[in-house]
């Protein structure tokens, strides 16, 4: 059984090449999924959270080609030749050791429930890659769409300003 | 989601043909994020098979300064609107008001053509499907405006006709204020509007088939100057209550141009000729701004719970101007 080639799509998770048929027949990849629910249901990596699942919250934030991007508002079939970075690809792949950023968060509690902190540290992580020290205000700007019901939001300022190699 | 097909195409021509051979059952995805709220719940009576997606098309992604009129892609990101050197220099208020959208999340995906073209924000509009049934409204083809006797607040003050949803888009009241026009490719070929023509009470004029292509803005006079203001209740994610773009000519302290549009008040970026007329001939200070001020929105008939929007057009007419004072 041979496919067309343009009936496959390729990118890369966290250095992982992954490839998907794309069509209706099973085991194939639907045009209609979307990138959080490719990550989630197919690829296992259920850090990516679900909240809203309307690009309203955020906690979906992962990284495509370095961009913080919405994956439930994102199409797994236009993501052909991506690179998507989700929160288990920040800790060193070879000593298992977390991103500095991760274990500011561990640090300051900057959680409660947890449910939007991957989301917040990839956001964050695109944020220093950006601007090494940023502002209070950058870091409100950045994070701003990331909803917290725990309220964990001055922690994580914290968080990050710390992860950024600053006492506040 | 329910299932559609998905294509790709390389440029506008082939998404018109490619939407035509569909006849009306496509949709185009740019960047997708008003989109696929909608498909996900389900809003609409109809639902398409296939989603044409135009975010391929390279030649139609960024900024470009030919001669004196400043030339945008329709696929050009908002993200990269709001840091655009061209648009942070000479145009200012479109600058202010695509970094004021949504979130840093949703301006890395949504583009300037899309946030033109997005759907209403009426919450009888929305409400999804999988809750008890959508709710049909003329909008939608059949039944009755739900806001005109329900909850409106945040609906139209003044020129709604059947439906009452206003504009949702914030670039689009800087673009009317800044004069643009926007080119629109078809079965016919291409056409030049206004931007605030694009717009009607039922939705944009823009046919299924058509695709928004370019935005053209005229060089500002060097003598101009321009802003915009948005009142939202949260800084980040809302929609516009009320929002204001402005473009004022001063010549020797004297008002000899304004160019004034509201936005969330009408179903499309609102030019307030009252405000305008008020501001031209007059020295440009607080006495005149208070003045013109309170003629915003004299012409608006608010329905029964939005003509809170009228006062805070109105002192946002004075902060923006005041701040415009040197």
């Amino acid at each position: 059984m041979s496919y067309e080639r343009s009936n496959w799509i390729k990118f890369h998770v966290n250095g992982d090449c992954r490839e998907f048929a794309i069509g209706a027949r099973p085991g194939e990849l639907p045009p209609s999924e979307t990138l959080a629910d490719t990550l989630r249901e197919r690829l296992g990596l259920t850090g990516t959270k679900v909240g809203c699942d309307r690009g309203s919250c955020c906690s979906c934030t992962v990284l495509i080609n370095g961009v913080p991007s919405l994956s439930c508002m994102t199409l797994t079939v236009e993501c052909d030749g991506a690179s998507v970075t989700t929160i288990e690809g920040l800790p060193d792949p070879a000593t298992g050791e977390l991103d500095p950023l991760q274990q500011a968060f561990i640090d300051h509690t900057a959680y409660q429930c947890g449910f939007c902190t991957p989301g917040m540290i990839i956001a964050a992580k695109a944020l220093l890659t950006e601007v090494s020290s940023p502002t209070e205000e950058e870091i409100k700007v950045a994070l701003g769409g990331h909803y917290c019901r725990c309220i964990s939001h001055y922690h994580v300022l914290d968080a990050v300003a710390d992860a950024a190699g600053r006492k506040r | 989601m329910k299932y559609f097909s998905h294509q790709n195409v390389t440029s506008a021509k082939e998404g018109v043909s490619c939407a035509k051979d569909c006849n009306g059952k496509a949709s185009f995805i740019a960047g997708g994020t008003d989109l696929l709220g909608i498909l996900k719940d389900n809003l609409l009576p109809t639902y398409p098979e296939k989603l044409i997606n135009l975010k391929t098309i390279e030649a139609l992604a960024g900024v470009e300064n030919l001669d004196g009129v400043v030339r945008i892609g329709a696929l050009t990101k908002l993200s990269a609107l709001e840091r655009d050197l061209e648009i942070t220099r000479n145009f200012p208020a479109l600058a202010s008001a695509a970094a004021s959208v949504a979130t840093p999340e949703i301006r890395n995906a949504a583009t300037l053509g899309g946030n033109l073209c997005q759907d209403t924000r009426c919450w009888y509009y929305r409400y999804p499907n999988h809750m008890g049934g959508r709710m049909d409204c003329p909008r939608k083809g059949s039944g009755p405006c739900h806001a005109v006797l329900g909850d409106n607040r945040y609906h139209s003050v003044v020129d709604g006709k059947r439906c009452f949803a206003p504009c949702p888009s914030d670039t689009a009241v800087a673009l009317a204020a800044l004069g643009a026009t926007v080119e629109v490719l078809g079965i016919e070929g291409a056409k030049n509007l206004p931007i605030e023509e694009i717009y009607s009470p039922m939705g944009t004029v823009l046919k299924a088939e058509e695709i928004l292509t370019h935005i053209d803005i005229p060089a500002p006079p060097p003598e101009s100057i321009q802003g915009f203001k948005k009142f939202t209740v949260r800084k980040p994610i809302d929609f516009a209550i009320v929002s204001i773009a402005a473009k004022v000519n001063i010549t020797n302290g004297i008002v000899d141009g304004a160019n004034i549009f509201f936005g969330a008040v009408a179903p499309q970026p609102y030019r307030d000729e009252a405000v305008e007329s008020a501001l031209i001939g007059e020295k440009f200070d607080t006495k005149s701004i208070a003045k013109a001020a309170g003629q915003a929105l004299v012409k608006a008939k608010p329905l029964s719970m939005n003509a809170y929007k009228i006062d805070i057009a109105r002192t946002l007419t004075v902060e923006l101007l005041e701040s415009f004072i040197i």
